[in-house]
Parts: structure tokens; sequence; C-alpha cells
């Protein structure tokens, strides 16, 4: 299994199971290692450590290290015996609960809460009093029964979300029944939870042992390491200075309480491995400087690289990028999911998270190197002369605030208070993105999808920033409102001259919407032109075969294909051109040995392909493109190709 | 709410050439979620007929909260229809299934998911995806590794027996819709709902996975439901397109002539509203009103009167029927009604319908 694997490889649960181990072998072996009975008295009381009796004596004279030995049998089997039937329990109740549904949810919810407002600890005490001397077993039962209901409360939630997934609605759909479906579909992916929720389970099993048998309600003729904290008290052995009577039991019940809740966190962090990664410093450079950024542009991002840390390795998913935007341009950013285009736009922004990291290159907006700036030097920045504006960016709004106050918020962070002029400016900006202003005194829930996101690029607009980052803002959205948010970002960038940099998936969006058009590839920027350039002319074989992978609107119906193959992984270091594997007119022998080089096919017009590189000779070209059937490369070749770094941009002059 | 009844026949595209009955006939279907009684609920899927023959794809076209998908969720029966009737080749889907029959019909209907990632159990090999089937409706015996592999190499997954031992974490989103297709293939439907099955895939493999199905299509004679938010994937993968607004059917027919002349003011709209790389760079600038209403408070007429350009007061007074607008194309709008369109002759110049 791929989860133990993990498992094995974490200091916690190593930790963990390496205690538990210990635990278990000094009661399976407590036999061997003791020679003494543990209820037999026949040693004198309050004996001294010797080399006879490690741990000393009793009151009554009984052994205390053969009792710590046979105690850790009762104590691991109560643990283990209680938490297992606590466990079945929860997850029983919980997911016929959760996939039976109506009025059985209904009846084992309310149980679950009545279980749960319960005080566990007296209901455990009435309960276990009655079954009084009846050995370990009532002890057990009457732990398990107290103990399952915040466990099954825990998986019925965990179930419920399950039976929603698609893959069970698939399985619902192809006929399977519901034992199937629960045992094969839903609890499968349960068992980490559920592991879990063991552990948890198992530790309030022994902490509750320990307690009850320590007020003397559970069977004090067993030899448990609460039973011995029982007579410990009972014959005020503290009061006769035998301290490690009292310290040895404890530490046993704290050495397993900490074994078990390890065990439960490292499982838990396998079923939400954000919890695993602890701050990792997130901007480093270890690549050699950037060279200078152009002057002329409001952001210039140059040869930035970005990682993500993880367990398996450093995966780079922006690769020596140079990017400039030119006052007042709208630059379009377009690629494939996984290409980097968001991790590019994050890391621009410094909103870039662990374990994301920039390993090398410059950020430079207006002459600001952005990825030096202290916290509160980039919030001054932020907003003010930037600001962004995600995909899902609506979710952003907080619930119970009114709209109104939250456009506020960014402008009273920046200095503005005077009500009138928060009003005004408030009133303003809805104005420009088409919504009422009567929605200024609504709250987040009364405005449909494409409101809020017009509320979003609402308050990115406040401050007047230069530049708006966009990553997929209508990716969401209706194919109609989408439009219409369109349309009012075109006019919005118009009217206030403002830099937007646009990202997204949609190629034939960017086509219209875009001054400059940027192709994202597998992490490297593969083609840059004007947007009319780029429709007209794409250079790049995999911005050309992108070109034709939609389906047209109009003209006669015919087969077109795709781009067959996918992107590399980024986590593998690719010598050469990202694209070779999928490419119909790759070169072998350069395109895959080369390092991507970009060269300029005109005034502005980029591209990181070796076809037009003047270095590699007009017959291997031709005879790659003798491979492509519909002869893919339709551009001047080898007329005008200049060799650039970096490559300015025309824009900007 | 009082629906105007339209009489049954004029619902229907004229009946298929003689090639027996229509793979799917929905006729009146309804759904309403929540609500008990007349009042309240929301109508997610409002009396809509359509039928698919056999071996024709049929687009169903719409936005979010269109009822597109609820439709397929009705047809699969993973909701129950709240009035209509669904007849399967001809024979009527009874209203209450038991196991048995829920088995049944499951095994004719297949269904397609939208999100590759969502859709496949993260925990099972291909190889038992595409057994289970095989097994529910005792379609193999024994070893079903034969079966397996053939369906594999249908949706050009070679080496078969490499993919039939992968779980879907090592495949790519375009590998893991192929599986998705075979998973519907395997128990030999005689329907396909296949529900935005590409929109969730990278542009570069969608058209692979479209033009899949529609080899599937071409070679095994499947009929297939398409439903999509995307025109241009409608118009290239379907024979014929049904136009959803608000859980009501405004426009039906040949997929070309819908979305090459579309006749309703909200399919109109779509298409402007859709991103044409084709059309050079001069995107049409859109004339929308407000945003797809709220369905748990319709107007009682036509529902996108409170939207529509061209809206007039008989709008308000009741659904509109579908009016015969071209050859097997139909739409839901009254400027296609006879009177009123002899009534705005004069007053209308240069109006495009």
């Amino acid at each position: 299994m791929n989860g133990l694997r993990i498992l094995l490889r974490q200091p916690r649960s190593l930790v963990g199971a390496g205690i538990l181990l210990v635990l278990l072998l000094m009661g399976l072996l407590a036999p061997v290692l003791t020679p003494y009975n543990p209820t037999s008295l026949e040693f004198s009381a309050y004996m001294p450590f010797s080399a006879q009796h490690p741990l000393g004596t009793t009151a009554i004279g009984q052994d205390i290290f053969s009792q710590l030995l046979y105690g850790a049998r009762l104590t691991l089997l109560v643990g283990a015996v209680a938490g297992l039937i606590a466990t079945l329990l929860s997850v029983a109740l919980g997911l016929t609960a959760a996939y039976v549904g109506g009025w059985v949810d209904e009846a084992i919810n309310a149980l679950i809460n009545v279980f749960l407002v319960l005080p566990g600890l007296p209901l455990v005490i009435i309960a276990a009093a009655f079954l009084r001397g009846g050995g370990v077993w009532p002890v057990i039962l009457v732990i398990s029964l107290t103990g399952w209901a915040w466990g099954a409360r825990v998986l019925r939630a965990q179930a419920m979300a399950l039976r929603e997934r698609d893959f069970v609605q698939a399985a619902v759909a192809s006929g399977e029944g519901p034992g199937r479906i629960i045992f094969m579909e839903i609890l499968p992916n349960m068992t980490s939870l559920i592991a879990a929720n063991f552990f948890g389970a198992a530790l309030y099993a022994v902490l509750s042992e320990a307690g009850l048998s320590f007020i003397g309600v559970g069977d004090v003729s067993l030899v448990t390491w609460g039973t011995m904290l029982y007579w410990a008290q009972a014959k005020g052995a503290l009061l006769q200075g035998a301290w490690w009577w009292v310290a040895m039991p404890g530490l046993g019940i704290a050495l397993l309480g900490t074994s078990f809740a390890l065990l439960n966190f490292a499982i838990d962090q396998l079923g939400n491995p954000r919890l695993g990664w602890g701050s990792v410093k997130s901007f480093r450079r270890t690549l050699p400087p950037a060279p200078a950024p152009n002057p002329n542009a409001l952001l210039a991002v140059r040869d930035l690289d970005v990682g993500y840390v993880t367990p398996q390795g450093t995966v780079r998913a922006v690769r020596k990028v140079s990017l400039d935007v030119a006052p007042g341009e709208f630059v379009g950013l377009a690629g494939e999911s996984g290409c980097g285009k968001s991790t590019l736009a994050f890391a621009a922004t410094r909103l870039l998270n662990p374990p994301g990291e920039v390993l090398g290159g410059s950020v430079t907006l207006a002459g600001q190197d952005l990825l030096a700036l202290a916290p509160e030097a980039l919030r001054q920045v932020r907003w003010k002369e930037f600001s962004v504006v995600f995909q899902a960016s609506m979710n952003v709004l907080n619930p119970v605030l009114k709209i109104r106050e939250q456009v506020y918020d960014a402008m009273q962070a920046h200095g503005i208070t005077d009500p009138a002029k928060l009003d005004a400016r408030a009133r303003e900006l809805f104005s420009m993105v088409g919504i009422q202003t009567r929605y200024l005194d609504s709250y987040p829930h009364q405005l449909s999808g494409g409101m809020k996101q017009r509320v979003v690029i609402a308050i990115a607009l406040a401050l007047e920033p230069k530049l708006i980052v966009m990553d997929e803002p209508t990716t969401a959205l209706d194919v109609v409102v989408q439009r219409q948010i369109l349309q009012e970002i075109a006019e919005v960038r118009r009217r206030l001259k403002i830099s937007i940099v646009f990202i997204t998936h949609d190629l034939s969006l960017l086509v219209e919407m875009s001054d400059r058009v940027a192709i994202m590839y597998a992490g490297e920027l593969v083609e840059q032109a004007p947007a009319h350039e780029l429709y007209a002319h794409p250079a790049h074989p995999y911005t050309q075969q992108l070109m034709k992978a939609f389906p047209p609107m109009t003209g006669p119906r015919e087969r077109r294909s795709g781009i067959p193959g996918r992107p590399p992984s980024l986590s593998e270091t690719l010598p050469g051109c990202p694209f070779f594997e999928r490419c119909a007119v790759r070169m072998p022998g350069i395109c895959d040995v080369k390092p991507l080089e970009t060269f300029r096919i005109a005034e502005a017009h980029t591209v990181a392909c070796f076809l037009y590189d003047p270095a590699v000779s007009p017959a291997t070209k031709e005879l790659a493109l003798s491979h492509a059937p519909n002869s893919v490369i339709a551009q001047p070749l080898v007329s005008q190709e200049v060799r650039l770094e970096p490559v300015p941009n025309p824009a900007l002059h | 709410m009082s629906q105007s009844q339209t009489p049954l026949s004029t619902n229907f595209p004229a009946s298929a050439p003689a090639s027996g009955p229509n793979t799917l006939d929905i006729v009146n279907l309804r759904k309403v979620f929540g609500g008990r009684g007349k009042s309240g609920g929301v109508v997610a899927v409002n009396d809509v007929s359509f039928s698919i023959r056999r071996g024709e794809v049929l687009g169903l076209v719409g936005e979010s909260g269109s009822g597109k998908s609820t439709i397929a969720r009705l047809i699969a029966r993973l909701h129950q229809p709240t009035s209509g009737e669904i007849r399967l080749n001809g024979e009527v889907v009874p209203h209450k299934l038991g196991g048995q029959g829920l088995r049944q019909l499951r095994r004719r209907v297949q269904m397609i998911f939208q999100d590759p990632y969502a859709s496949l159990n993260p925990l099972h090999p291909v190889r038992y995806t595409l057994a289970r089937p095989l097994k529910i409706h005792r379609l193999a015996r024994g070893n079903t590794d034969p079966q397996v592999t053939a369906l594999l190499e249908r949706v050009g997954l070679t080496p078969a027996l490499t993919y039939a031992a992968k779980r879907p974490f090592e495949l790519s989103g375009g590998q893991r819709q192929r599986v998705g297709i075979a998973r519907a293939l395997a128990a030999q439907p005689e329907l396909i709902l296949a529900d935005e099955p590409t929109s969730a895939l990278d542009v570069s493999i969608r058209l692979d996975v479209m033009n899949l199905m529609l080899d599937l299509k071409d070679q095994e004679g499947l009929s297939m439901l398409f439903i999509t938010h995307d025109l241009a994937g409608a118009r290239y993968m379907s024979d014929r397109v049904a136009v959803l607004y608000a859980g009501t059917l405004v426009e039906i027919g040949p997929a070309v002539q819908v979305i090459d002349q579309p006749q309703h003011p909200y399919t109109q709209l779509l298409k402007s509203a859709a991103p044409k790389p084709d059309a050079g760079l001069t995107p049409d600038h859109i004339e929308a009103r407000g945003e797809v209403p709220d369905l748990s408070t319709l107007p009682p007429g036509c529902p996108f009167e409170p939207r529509c350009p061209y809206a007039m007061p008989e709008c308000k007074n009741g659904l509109p029927k579908l009016y015969d607008v071209g050859e097997e194309h139909q739409a839901r709008c009254l400027l296609h009604d006879p009177a009123i369109k002899a009534q705005r002759a004069g007053a209308v110049a240069g109006y495009a319908l």
C-alpha cells in the first residue's frame, strides 16, 4: 500500500509505532522479563529499587515492575478491544445513516447527538458502577458504548460526501447494488479516517479505564495501570515517599496515549497532506541573478523559476519565463491545465503558498522588485499598484458582511475614510462593472455568481491599480454572463488605461480580447505575439495545433483532430523541447537534445522552436516538415530569424 | 401552474424514417425539486419532450441551471421524474421500478460523467471498473479479461493489458475519460447519456474524445444524448440539437441549421456570446439584460421574456408553443406565430428572424 509506505517514512508515525511496539512487547514478554506474579504478596512493603525489584514494591509487598508489565496487558487489551468495538459501531451507524438517509438518518443522527451531549465521564461512572466487579469485559463494554458517537458523526459526514461523488453515482448508474456501493466504493475511500478513528477511540478507552479504575469503579482486583494508580492512592503511596508507585503506571498511560495520538495524527495527515507542510521559506534564490528588467515595462518578469517542493522531489512548474507588460497593455496568457500559467501569476503577485517556491528570477513592478519587498511594503503596494482576481474569487466575499463594507474595506485599509467619498467611489465602481448600486446593501448570497464576480472586479479596481492580474476570472460562469463581464473588463481597461494580465485555457477568447498573447507549455513560454499576428500566423507547432483543436462554429462539418499524447511531467528535467514527444514536425537529434531557446521571427513575435533556429540546416527542417501531412509550418522559416536574448517587447517603445 | 397543453403531435419532429421505434422518447417530462403539492419547489425540467433516433446524437445545449443534466439523470433514474413519460425503444419505462427493473434500465441506459477525475473510484484499477458492469448485468461468465481487453481496445487504450492494471491516478484526463466511455459501453446499452464529457478536459485532447464518440456512433450505431454548454461542440458532435432555457425546451432542429441560423432569441444570444476565433477579431457585442431567472419564481409566460430584446406584452400570457420554423426545426417563440408575424410585419424593419 502506498499510504502505508508514506506512513512509515514519517517521524511522527514511526515514533508512535515504536512506543506502541515497546509497550506491546512489555505485556507479551511479561513472564520472561520478570519471575514474579504481580499479585503475590511475598515481599516486604515499600522496598526501594534493587536488582531484584527494579521498581521496588508496593505497600502490601507486591513487585511493581511485574505489575507494570502485566498491567500493560490489560490496559492494551482494553484500548484495542474498546477502540475496535467503538469504531465498528461508528462505521456501522455512520454509514447506515449516510447511505439509507431519510428517517433512518434522522434517528441515528439524533442518537449520535444525544450521546455527544451526554457528559461522558459521569455516564461511564454510573454504568460501570452497576457492572462493578465483573472483570474487565463490563468495563470494555461501557467504554465502547460511550465512545462511538464522535466517530460516527465524522464518518457519517464523510460517507455523505462520498455518496454524492461522481464515481459513486457512476456505480449506481451502472446498476451496482447497495452492498457493493457501500463496501467497494464508499468504505475503501474511508480507510484512513477509520484508522484514525480507531486510534482516537483506543486513546479514549485507555484514559477512561485509567480514570474509572483510579476512582475505584472498575474491577480493582485486576492488574491494570489504572488499578495500580488506585491502590497507590488508596495506600497513600506519595505520603510514604514511594513516588515511583504512582509515576510508573502514570508514565505508561502517558506513553500509550502519546503513541495513539501520534498514530492518529499521522494517519489523519495522509488524508489531508496539507497538514504536514510546515512553513517553507518562500523566497529563496539559488539561481544566478536575472538580467536587468526592461525599464519601460510596467511589469517585468525575468527568468522566473518557480517550483513546488514535495517529498517526491521538486516540481519545476515555471521554467525561466520572461514576460513584459507595457502600461495599458492587455496580455493574454494561455495554456493547458498544469502548464504553469497560474503558478506564474501566483508567484509574480507574491501569493504563492508553500510548498510553492520561487527558485530564481525577478519580478519588477514599476521599478520595484516585488520579490524583495517586506510584508508591510508589499501590503502597501498590493491593491494600490496591482490587484488580483481569481477564478473562484467570488467565494472570497464574506457571507455575513454587506457588499458595501467589503467594497469599502480595501479603500479604508489604504487611508480613505471619509464616508461620503467611500460611498461615491463605491457607486462609481459599481456602475463601471455594470451592477446596480442598490446591491451595495445586499449580502453576497443575494447575488448571482456573475454579479459576485463583478463585485470582486469592482473591489480590484477600487484603488485604481496600474495592473490587474486575472486568473480564469470567468471560467466558472455561463457563456452569456462570461461575455458580458469580458465586455465590461475591456471597457474599463480602455477608460482607465490599466494593464491586464489575463490567464485562461481558452485561446479563442484571448485572441479576441488581448493586445498580445503568450502561450505556455509545460512550464515554458513557447510563443509570444500580438493577438492578430498569433491568430493569422501561429508559429509554434503547439500553437498551430491548439488553434485547430477547437470545433468550428461555422463552415462545413468535418473531422478535426486534437493533439496526440500528453504534456511531460514537470518533475522531470527535460534536456530539450518539452513538446518534442507530441510534435508532428520534430527534429530528432536537435529538439530533444539542445536546451530550449527562444527566437524572434518578426518584430514582436517570438517562438521557442528549433524550426526557427538559423543554426539548423534548411534540409533538416524540410525533412521534419515533410513528416507532417498537412504541412503544419506554413511560415517563413529561414528568412527573418534573429537570435535574441532577452526578447524585448516592442509595445514598450 | 398553468402550462399550455400543446398537443403531443406538435411537440415532435416528423417521426424517423422506417427504422423501427426511436431509441428514446421523452414526453412532457417534468421534475420539481422540493416543495409539496402545487405550490413551491424548483421546476428544474418543465414539460420537456424530444426523441432520439437510432444511431443519432442529440445535442442538449443550455447553461447551468437549464435542467440539461437533470434530464439525463431522470432518464437514468438517478432522480425520479415528477411526471411525464420516458420510452426506450417504444417501451414505456414504468414510473415505479423495483430493484430488478432498475437494473434492467441501467443496462439499457449508460452515463458518461463530466469530470473523469471524479467519476472513477481512485482505489480501483481500470480492470475492476470495467468488469463490474459485465458482472452486474451477467454479460460475462467467469473470466472477464477478454471483454475488458476488447473494451479498452475499442476506446483506443492500447496495449490494453497495461491499461487494465492501472489505477486512475496513473492516467491522464483524456485517458480517464476513455475509461469512462469504456465503462458506459461495457453494459452494451441502447442509449448513452454523455453529460458534458469533454468540458473538464484540456482543449488539446477534447477533440480526440469527441472523435472517439463519433467513431463509436458511426461504427456501432450508438444513440447518444450529448449534453453541453458549448455550441461549437454541439455542432461538431450532434445530428440534431435541442436548446434548453430555465428547464424549458426553446428550440430543436438539425444541428447545423439551429446553430447557423438560430430561430429563438435565446439561441441567438448563446451563439453571439460564444468565443469565435474563426470570426477574426471582431467579437459580437451582445445585448442581454440580467441573468438566468430563479427557477422557483419563473414568470408565467416565456421564461426568457425578462431578458429578451424582442419581448412583447403577449409573451407574458403563457408559455408559447413550439412553432415550425424549418424542416424538423422548431422554436418556442411568439415571433414565429403567424398572427404576430403579420402584426409586426409593418412595424419592424430589419429584424433578423
